[in-house]
C-alpha cells in the first residue's frame, strides 16, 4: 500500500516525545543531562528492563497477560549466583540452569492457563507469589554474596564502543523476536490466537499450543533478564518490582507506535527509551526519588488508554461495516473507506 | 383448537372498537424505507386491551421493523402515527417507548442464569429498601405478585438454572410487565418466544399468556409456527413484503387460508411435503460427505450426504437445530454421537486443523466472533490455514502471499482492490464476507460448509458469493449450505434438507425448491411438526 509522506505523528509520536525529552532537559540541565554518561547510564538500565519488556510482548501478542515476569527474572538471577556460590557449578552451565528454571516456570503458567483455563492475568498474579515464595525458601531470605568470578560481572559489563556490552544482547533479542513475530508462521499463528482465538481455533491454529509456547518463551526471557541483572548490578532480593511495571508501560505504549493497534517489538523498545529518558531527566532536574514510580504509573494507565481508544475506534468501524442500517455501498467506495 | 380453549381470555369485541376501549397498541399508517427501499408501508392495525394479536410474516416480511418501531430502536417515516394506550409514542427513543407502556420479550431473555428468580425479577425495577439496605420479605413478596400475574408458580428464591425453558420466559414476562405504579403496562411484544422451547413447554408459556392477557395486557405475538396461532390468538395480522395482508379474528380463518395469506398465490400448486419425501431418491454412488446419526445437545440424529460437485442446502426456523449442523460437523462443537465420513474417512470432532488439512473448510455465520481476527489485515486473514506454503526458509515470502491476495481479491471483486493490508474490520460486511470465503476457496476444498454465507452482505456481494459457490462446485467441492434465506436455496443449491426440532423432516431436489415449497416444509401441521417425524 502506497503511503504519502507525512510526520506520522501518532506512528511516530513516542520519538517526538523523546526528542522533545531530550531538548527540554538539555535545556534545563546541559551541564548534567546532555553527556553521554547519561546515554550509557539509560542504555545499561534499559537493557535489563528491555528484555523483559520482550518477555511481557510476546504473550500480550498471543493475547495472554504475564505478570509474573518480574519474580521469575529475580528467582532466576538468584539461582544463577547461588549455583555459582553455593555450588560450584560454572557460569555458563549456571546461566543454562537459570534459564531453564525460567522455562519451567512458564510452562506451569501455560499449563495453568491452558488445561484449567484459568485467566491468564490470575494465574500469573498468584505464580508471582509463589515464585517469591520459592525465592525465600532457595535463599533463605538472606541476599547472597556477589559471584566471585570475574567473568560473570564481564558478562554484562564489558564495554564496547563506550556502552556496557549489556545492551547488545538486548539489540539480539528484540532482532529475534521482531524475526519471530513478523517473519514466522510462528508469530502469524500468535497474533490470530491473540486477536480471536476462537476464529484462529477454527481456521486450524493451534491456539492452546501457541498460548502455551508464549507463556514459555516470556518466562525463559524474563529468566534470562534476571541473570543479567545480577551480573550487571549484583544479587539483589528485590529487584522484580523495579521490572514488571515500566515493562507494561512499554509494551501497551509501544502498540500504540510504528503500527498502531498491534503489539510490536520496536515501539516497545522506542516506548521504553523514552520513558526512560523522562524518569532520568526528571531525576536529574528535581532530584526526587520517587518520580520513577510516579511516571511508570502514569505511563501505563495512559498506554492503556490509548490503545483502548485506537481499538474502540476500530470496533465502530468494524459495526458500521456489518451494520445493516449503513448501506454496504457508502463503504465500499474506494477511499472511503477507513484508513488504518 | 376449538373456541372453547381461549375463553380463559376476556373475549375482546374488536369490530366496534369506540370511545369505550381505549386500544392497547394503534398503527395509522405506518411507513417505513431505509435509503429509498420500502420495509412497511401504510400499516394500520389495533390491538385491544386484553387481546392476544399474533402477527405473521416470512423473513423480510416487516415484522422486525415493525418492532424495532415499537420499541423506539427506528424512527418510522413521517406520516404514521403509533399510539400506546391513546398516548402517542415519541419515535426514536427506547424510553419514551417504555414510558408510555410497551415493553418486549425477546429471544433472547436477557435472564442471568446463576442468580435466583428474586434478583433476576428485581433487575428490572431494584430492590425494595430502607436506608439503602436490602427489605428481602417486601421484594420477595412483590416477585411473588409479578409471577402471580403471568400464573407462574415456582419459589422466587429458586436458581434460575433450575428453571424449565418456557418457565424462564415467564420470569422474563414478568419482569417486563414490572411497572412503577404497580398497574400493568398496556402492551407487551413477544418476539418468537417459542422458537428455542421444547414442544411440551409451548403449551405452559401459552397458557401463562393467557393469564397475562387477561389481566388486560394486550399482547403482539410473534411467531413462525401456524399451531401455535390457532391456541392463542384473538386475531392474526399477516405481513407479507411490507404490507399488511390482513387482519383476521382467529375464529374465521383455518390454516389452509392463513399459509395462503402468508405466502401469496404462488403456494397453491406445490405438492405438500410429504410427497416430496417419497419422491424418488437417487442413490448416489459413493458421496463424498457423509453425515450420520449426528446427535448433539440441538440436534437428535441428523443424516445427510453430499456429492462432489453438489450444492446442498439445509433450511430451517431459528431454534431447529439448523444453525449447528454445520459447525458439529466440521467438529467446531462437540457432536454426541453420529459420524462425519470424507471420502469414506471419518473427521473427528474438535479437531479443526485436523479437518482443514482432511480438506474440510468450514465458514461460521457469524463473522466477528467466530470467523475472523477482524483487527489484522485482510491478508492475514487470507493466508492463516496455510501460511506453510509461503514459508521460505528463513521468513514468510510476503510478495507471494501479496500477489495470491491480489488474484483473489480481483477474482471475487474485493473493494477496496487495494485494501489487502488493511484491518478486515475496516471492510464492509459484504466484502470482508468475499475475503473469508477466499481464504477457504483458495485451498481448494473437498468439502466446503457454509453457514449464512451471505448474512448482512448487499445484494451485490451476495450474487458474487453465490457464484464463487457454483464454480467451487463445479470446482469438484461437495457444498453445503446452512441458510435461512429461502431464496439463496433457490438459486444454488441442488436438494435442500429441511430441519425441525433437530430432525430433517423433509427432503427437496432440483425443481422442487422454491420459496412456497421450503416454506410449506416450514409449516407443516401440528402432527408432523411437534411430534417428530421420524423419518429422514
Amino acid at each position: 500500500m502506497k503511503r504519502t509522506f507525512n510526520l506520522g505523528l501518532d506512528r511516530f509520536s513516542g520519538l517526538y516525545l523523546g526528542a522533545a525529552f531530550v531538548i527540554i532537559f538539555g535545556v534545563w540541565s546541559p551541564g548534567t543531562f546532555l553527556t553521554m554518561d547519561t546515554v550509557h547510564v539509560i542504555a545499561s538500565q534499559q537493557a535489563v528492563a528491555g528484555i523483559v519488556a520482550l518477555a511481557v510482548l510476546i504473550p500480550m501478542v498471543a493475547g495472554q497477560f504475564d505478570l509474573s515476569v518480574g519474580f521469575t527474572a529475580n528467582l532466576c538471577g538468584l539461582i544463577a549466583v547461588l549455583l555459582q556460590n553455593d555450588y560450584g557449578i560454572p557460569v555458563p552451565l549456571a546461566i543454562v540452569l537459570a534459564v531453564v528454571t525460567g522455562a519451567m516456570i512458564g510452562a506451569l503458567n501455560g499449563l495453568i492457563v491452558v488445561k484449567l483455563g484459568v485467566n491468564s492475568f490470575i494465574a500469573t498474579l498468584g505464580m508471582g507469589s509463589v515464585i517469591l515464595a520459592v525465592q525465600a525458601i532457595v535463599t533463605k531470605s538472606e541476599t547472597p554474596l556477589p559471584v566471585s568470578s570475574q567473568f560473570f560481572g564481564k558478562l554484562t559489563q564489558q564495554p564496547v564502543l563506550g556502552f556496557q556490552i549489556v545492551i547488545v544482547y538486548l539489540m539480539v533479542l528484540a532482532v529475534l523476536v521482531w524475526w519471530i513475530l513478523s517473519f514466522t508462521p510462528a508469530g502469524r499463528y500468535m497474533y490470530a490466537t491473540g486477536s480471536n482465538s476462537l476464529a484462529a481455533r477454527l481456521s486450524g491454529v493451534q491456539t492452546d499450543k501457541w498460548t502455551w509456547l508464549s507463556l514459555i518463551s516470556s518466562a525463559s526471557l524474563a529468566g534470562f533478564a534476571g541473570v543479567l541483572y545480577v551480573s550487571l548490578t549484583g544479587p539483589s532480593l528485590s529487584f522484580n518490582q523495579t521490572l514488571l511495571l515500566p515493562s507494561f508501560a512499554a509494551v501497551f505504549l509501544g502498540s500504540t507506535q510504528l503500527k498502531p493497534g498491534r503489539f510490536n517489538v520496536w515501539g516497545t523498545l522506542i516506548a521504553i527509551f523514552v520513558l526512560a529518558i523522562g524518569v532520568q531527566g526528571l531525576q536529574l532536574v528535581s532530584g526526587i526519588q520517587w518520580v520513577q514510580d510516579m511516571f511508570n504509573g502514569v505511563a501505563l494507565i495512559v498506554a492503556v488508554s490509548l490503545s483502548l481508544k485506537r481499538k474502540r475506534g476500530l470496533g465502530k468501524s468494524k459495526r458500521a461495516a456489518s451494520g445493516a442500517e449503513l448501506p454496504d455501498e457508502v463503504l465500499q467506495e474506494p477511499g472511503t473507506a477507513p484508513v488504518p | 383448537m376449538p373456541p372453547e380453549a381461549r375463553s380463559t381470555s376476556p373475549h375482546v369485541n374488536h369490530r366496534s372498537q369506540d370511545s369505550t376501549t381505549v386500544p392497547a397498541l394503534e398503527l395509522i399508517g405506518l411507513s417505513k424505507s431505509f435509503s429509498g427501499k420500502t420495509v412497511l408501508s401504510g400499516v394500520s392495525l389495533h390491538v385491544a386491551p386484553g387481546e392476544v394479536h399474533v402477527l405473521l410474516g416470512q423473513n423480510g416480511s416487516g415484522k422486525s421493523t415493525l418492532i424495532k418501531i415499537l420499541s423506539g430502536f427506528h424512527t418510522p417515516d413521517p406520516g404514521g402515527e403509533v399510539l400506546i394506550g391513546g398516548e402517542p409514542l415519541t419515535p426514536g427513543s427506547s424510553t419514551a417507548s417504555h414510558r408510555v407502556g410497551c415493553r418486549f420479550v425477546h429471544q433472547d431473555l436477557g435472564l442471568i442464569e446463576q442468580e435466583t428468580v428474586l434478583d433476576n425479577l428485581a433487575i428490572g425495577r431494584g430492590y425494595a429498601t430502607r436506608f439503602g439496605t436490602i427489605r428481602p420479605s417486601v421484594t420477595l413478596d412483590r416477585a411473588k405478585s409479578m409471577l402471580a400475574r403471568v400464573g407462574l408458580e415456582i419459589d422466587p428464591l429458586q436458581n434460575l438454572s433450575h428453571l424449565s425453558d418456557a418457565q424462564r420466559t415467564g420470569v422474563a414476562v414478568a419482569r417486563a410487565l414490572d411497572s412503577e405504579g404497580g398497574e400493568v403496562p398496556a402492551l407487551l411484544v413477544l418476539d418468537e418466544p417459542t422458537a428455542t422451547l421444547p414442544a411440551d413447554e409451548v403449551q405452559h408459556l401459552l397458557s401463562m399468556l393467557r393469564t397475562t392477557a387477561a389481566a388486560g395486557v394486550g399482547i403482539v405475538y410473534v411467531t413462525h409456527h401456524l399451531d401455535e396461532v390457532f391456541q392463542i390468538a384473538d386475531r392474526v395480522s399477516v405481513l407479507r413484503d411490507g404490507h399488511l395482508v390482513r387482519t383476521v379474528p382467529i375464529a374465521e380463518i383455518d390454516r389452509a387460508g392463513l399459509v395462503h395469506l402468508l405466502l401469496g398465490a404462488e403456494l397453491e400448486n406445490a405438492p405438500s411435503v410429504d410427497q416430496v419425501l417419497t419422491a424418488a431418491d437417487p442413490t448416489p454412488q459413493a458421496p463424498r460427505l457423509v453425515v450420520r446419526d449426528l446427535v448433539s445437545s440441538a440436534l437428535h440424529g441428523v443424516s445427510f450426504a453430499a456429492n462432489a460437485g453438489d450444492v446442498v442446502g439445509i433450511h430451517g426456523l431459528t431454534g431447529s437445530g439448523r444453525e449447528s449442523i454445520l459447525a458439529s460437523v466440521f467438529g467446531a462443537i462437540p457432536r454426541d454421537s453420529g459420524e462425519v465420513l470424507l471420502d469414506g474417512r471419518p473427521i473427528v470432532a474438535d479437531n479443526p486443523r485436523k479437518a482443514i488439512r482432511d480438506g474440510l473448510c468450514y465458514l461460521p455465520n457469524d463473522r466477528s466472533v467466530r470467523g475472523a481476527m477482524m483487527d489484522l489485515s485482510a491478508r492475514e486473514n487470507f493466508t492463516l490455514p496455510s501460511l506453510k506454503q509461503y514459508w521460505g526458509g528463513l521468513r514468510l515470502k510476503r510478495s507471494q502471499e501479496i500477489s495470491d491476495g491480489d488474484d483473489w481479491f480481483a477474482r471475487l471483486d474485493v473493494r477496496p482492490r487495494d485494501g489487502l493490508d488493511r484491518p478486515l474490520a475496516s471492510f464492509s460486511g459484504g466484502n470482508q464476507q468475499k475475503i473469508l470465503l477466499a481464504k477457504w476457496l483458495r485451498l481448494e476444498p473437498r468439502v466446503l460448509l457454509l453457514d449464512e454465507p451471505t448474512q448482512g452482505v448487499d445484494i451485490g456481494a451476495k450474487i458474487e458469493i453465490h457464484k464463487q459457490i457454483l464454480a467451487a462446485a463445479e470446482a469438484g467441492a461437495a457444498v453445503v449450505v446452512s441458510t435461512t434465506d429461502e431464496d439463496e436455496l433457490v438459486a444454488i443449491c441442488s436438494q435442500v434438507l429441511v430441519i425441525r426440532d433437530g430432525r430433517p423432516v423433509a427432503v427437496l431436489r432440483g425443481e422442487q425448491i422454491s420459496p412456497a415449497r421450503l416454506n410449506r416444509a416450514l409449516h407443516e401441521p401440528a402432527a408432523a411438526h411437534r411430534g417428530g417425524l421420524d423419518s429422514s
